[in-house]
């Protein structure tokens, strides 16, 4: 039996089945418990990381559920292929592994974290539901199970940034987070059904055979656009995401920013494997730059001020979100321009892709040093604490490169991922790169005060008890520090392995149709 | 390790990683200049702050976080005070800002 | 014409959803405007599997029709009402915990985070 090709549907199935298993698991005790979720998430990782490995060795690998046989995308005597498809390509692949690898650190992390709390069974068992949302949009192949993941990873998030429900701020994040979520599941919903009604089909590669513009679709995309970037939060509809952020348990953060690559996972889906050179004009293209560019800007000068440090991240990842939509943004606006592609764009895709992955480990990562800030000390306010370096020292030294990548500083792997962006961004307009240049400094300029009030200084008399972080914490930490400096120190390695195959991917709409409805219709 | 060409110039870690280990090495040998034969326990171990008494706590000497980039805060004033103005903290405005940006961007995607 | 009327009272359902979202204070209402959308939602996806002249989707008992409709639409919706209802429980037992710690269904009071 060839394991190769149930890998994707059991990257949905591990966790799952974990997410089943933990109300029967904490019968056992803490230890079972906290077990199971480790366990449950870096057998995650593992299937992850081997789907990876056999999608570049094989190609697209479709996986059919429900089928009397999972290998048969196209029943026979039928043009169209009726269900539920589970697709993954390589950029597919790519974000799952880049997710896992957040899912795998947080779960680390929250072994230590969460025991001083109660509820830990629900906790376990929504944390892994968030994941098997998480990793479901990222590798079906249906417009509707992409609606059924969104709604899983948005149910399961609910309940885990409500998870101290005896703090008033959580319920409320909780509640801002559901009313715009509802709304804008709702709106892709009707885009779901729209382009259901047209095409007769659900699946993203049939649709995407099949499409010509219209009134209908033109709706259907800005549902689809509009949403999708609300949930990774794109500007003006970002003010969930600090709220949210700041709230929930560090190790669920760490977990929600690897969801919100989901969402943007799906905007990218939408608009270059349905939609692709079909949707004739620039506007879409132009307004995600423009989200992008808003993003950036107007997220980091909120940054700035903030003296909370989640929710000061949680303003950054607004910002960072504006350099991936930047670069996707451009590279989907020379999409049909075979020109502009070579030029430019291939390298604005491979640009935004790498921040994709930048993004998930270092923000994570950030995430999770102020989370142990918060362990050590119990504030999370920046004001009260300082002096912190002597008594953390490995905490403040992974902040350290966390943050010197997040803000661009070479040599670090943010600085590269950022360069690609800055040079294809500027062949489009130069104002475009001049944006992002100033996010990057204000980026800079905000973390050297996070830096400054709470690891240097002379110390606080009430903080003299500090200790560092148990180390399973530590070990959450380290997984994510070892991939940035992987990436930082071998980059050629990485975009020639990790980066480009997903790019190419993404640009290929021909091959992503032509794996499940193959030879054209 | 190797170049990366991003079609306009290319990014090489190797020198940058090189360049940071000069620079600490000079950083580094600049240090061991410094003298060490000061007298300790005297006027000349304390802390100097501005020929004050340095308080007990370091909680009063420290600037806190939300004064940091006061001047920045003040020159862009105007602009904050729109962006902070913006951040209600509203339910009612994080659903319509959401639903007021489809709304624009459908009616533009149609006309456009 | 008289075939595009479910369509025509989806948007309007739509409308009047989206319309009590934002005029309503009280919370419990807002959660039934959401309810209303989402039924605007399940209606839109039950008519589009309308076919005129379809039976249904059964091998037995499906009477006399030989052109059965796709039962896609049909599935699509009870799934979708299956995760409408988990939401709203949700949703109002996060209405309920907001009283607890608030005091009040006001909607314009709950804004403790800002800025």
């Amino acid at each position: 039996m060839n394991w190769n090709e149930h890998f994707p549907a059991l990257l949905l199935i591990i966790p799952l089945f974990g997410a089943f298993l933990a109300p029967v698991c904490s019968l056992g005790g803490k230890m079972a418990r906290n077990i199971l979720l480790v366990a449950a998430s870096f057998l995650t990782l593992v299937v992850a990381f081997l789907l990876w490995r056999s999608v570049l060795a094989n190609g697209i690998q479709y996986y059919v559920m429900g089928g009397e046989n999972f290998r048969l995308a196209l029943p026979s005597g039928m043009a169209l292929p009726v269900r539920i498809i589970l697709e993954v390509d390589a950029f597919s692949a790519f974000m799952a592994l880049c997710g896992s690898i957040a899912a795998f650190a947080g779960a680390l992390f929250s072994v230590n974290y969460m025991n001083r709390f109660s509820g830990q069974s629900r906790f376990t068992s929504l944390y892994l539901l968030l994941a098997t949302g998480m990793l479901g949009m990222m590798i079906t192949g249906d417009l509707f199970n992409f609606f059924i993941f969104i709604e899983i990873s948005s149910i399961a998030s609910f309940g885990l940034i409500a998870f101290w429900r005896d703090k008033p701020s959580a319920i409320e994040a909780s509640l801002k987070y559901t009313l715009v979520s509802q709304v804008g599941s709702m709106l892709i919903l009707i885009a779901a059904g729209s382009l259901y009604g047209k095409y007769n089909a659900l699946n993203m590669a049939a649709i995407g055979s099949s499409l010509t513009m219209g009134t209908m679709e033109k709706l259907a995309l800005v549902f689809l656009v509009g949403s999708l970037a609300m949930k990774c939060g794109a500007f003006p509809m970002h003010m969930w995401l600090p709220d949210a952020y700041a709230e929930a348990p560090t190790g669920v953060t760490c977990l929600l920013v690897a969801v919100s690559q989901a969402s943007l996972y799906g905007l990218m889906r939408v608009c270059f494997s349905i939609y692709g050179v079909a949707m004739g004009s620039t506007f879409v293209p132009w307004m995600i730059i423009i989200f992008g560019l808003a993003s950036m800007f107007f997220g980091v000068s909120m940054a700035v001020v903030q003296h909370d440090i989640k929710r000061l991240m949680g303003y950054h990842s607004v910002s960072q979100v504006g350099y991936m939509l930047l670069g996707l943004g451009v590279g989907l606006l020379v999409l049909g321009d075979a020109r502009g592609m070579a030029d430019f764009g291939f390298t604005a895709i491979k640009g935004g892709v790498f921040h994709v992955f930048n993004y998930t480990m270092y923000k994570a990562l950030l995430f999770l040093t102020a989370g142990a800030l918060y362990y050590a000390t119990g504030k999370k306010d920046l004001n009260e604490m300082g002096g912190l370096a002597r008594r953390m020292p490995y905490t403040t030294f992974m902040f350290v490169i966390a943050a010197a990548a997040i803000s661009g500083l070479p040599p670090f792997n943010g600085f590269v991922s950022k360069l690609l962006i800055y040079e294809s961004s500027f062949a489009v307009h130069p104002s475009l790169a001049v944006v992002a240049l100033l996010t990057s400094v204000l980026t800079l300029a905000s973390f050297v005060k996070v830096f400054q009030t709470a690891f240097l200084g002379p110390e606080k008399n009430n903080l003299l008890h500090v200790q560092e972080v148990p180390p399973a914490m530590l070990l959450g930490m380290v997984v994510l520090t070892a991939a940035i400096l992987g990436a930082t120190l071998f980059p050629s390695w990485t975009l020639s392995n990790l980066v480009e195959p997903a790019a190419r991917a993404l640009v290929d709409q021909s091959g992503y149709i032509g794996a499940i409805v193959g030879g054209g219709m | 390790m190797g170049k990366v060409y991003t079609g306009f110039g290319y990014w090489d870690v190797g020198a940058w990683i090189l360049f940071f280990a000069v620079a600490a090495f000079y950083i580094l040998w600049l240090r061991s200049q410094g003298r060490s034969d000061y007298k300790k326990g005297t006027a000349q171990d304390e802390i100097y702050w501005s020929g004050n008494e340095v308080p007990e706590d370091g909680a009063d000497l420290t600037v806190p976080a939300s004064s940091a980039y006061w001047g920045f805060r003040k020159a862009l004033e105007p602009f904050y005070k729109g962006l902070l103005g913006m951040h209600t903290g509203l339910p009612a405005d994080v659903v319509g800002y959401y639903v007021l940006t489809v709304a624009v961007l459908a009616v533009f995607v149609l006309l456009v | 014409m008289i075939g595009n009327a479910p369509f025509f009272v989806v948007g309007v359902l739509f409308l009047m959803g989206l319309v009590s979202l934002f005029l309503s204070k009280n919370l419990i209402k807002i959660a039934i405007a959401i309810s209303i959308i989402g039924s605007a939602v399940n209606i839109f996806l039950v008519s589009l599997g309308y076919r005129a002249g379809g039976t249904i989707p059964v091998h037995f008992l499906a009477g006399e029709g030989s052109t059965m409709v796709l039962p896609t639409p049909q599935a699509m919706t009870l799934t979708a009402i299956v995760i409408a209802l988990a939401t709203t429980a949700l949703l109002l037992s996060l209405i309920m915990l907001v009283w607890r710690h608030y005091g009040t269904l006001d909607i314009d009071e709950i804004r403790r985070l800002r800025g």
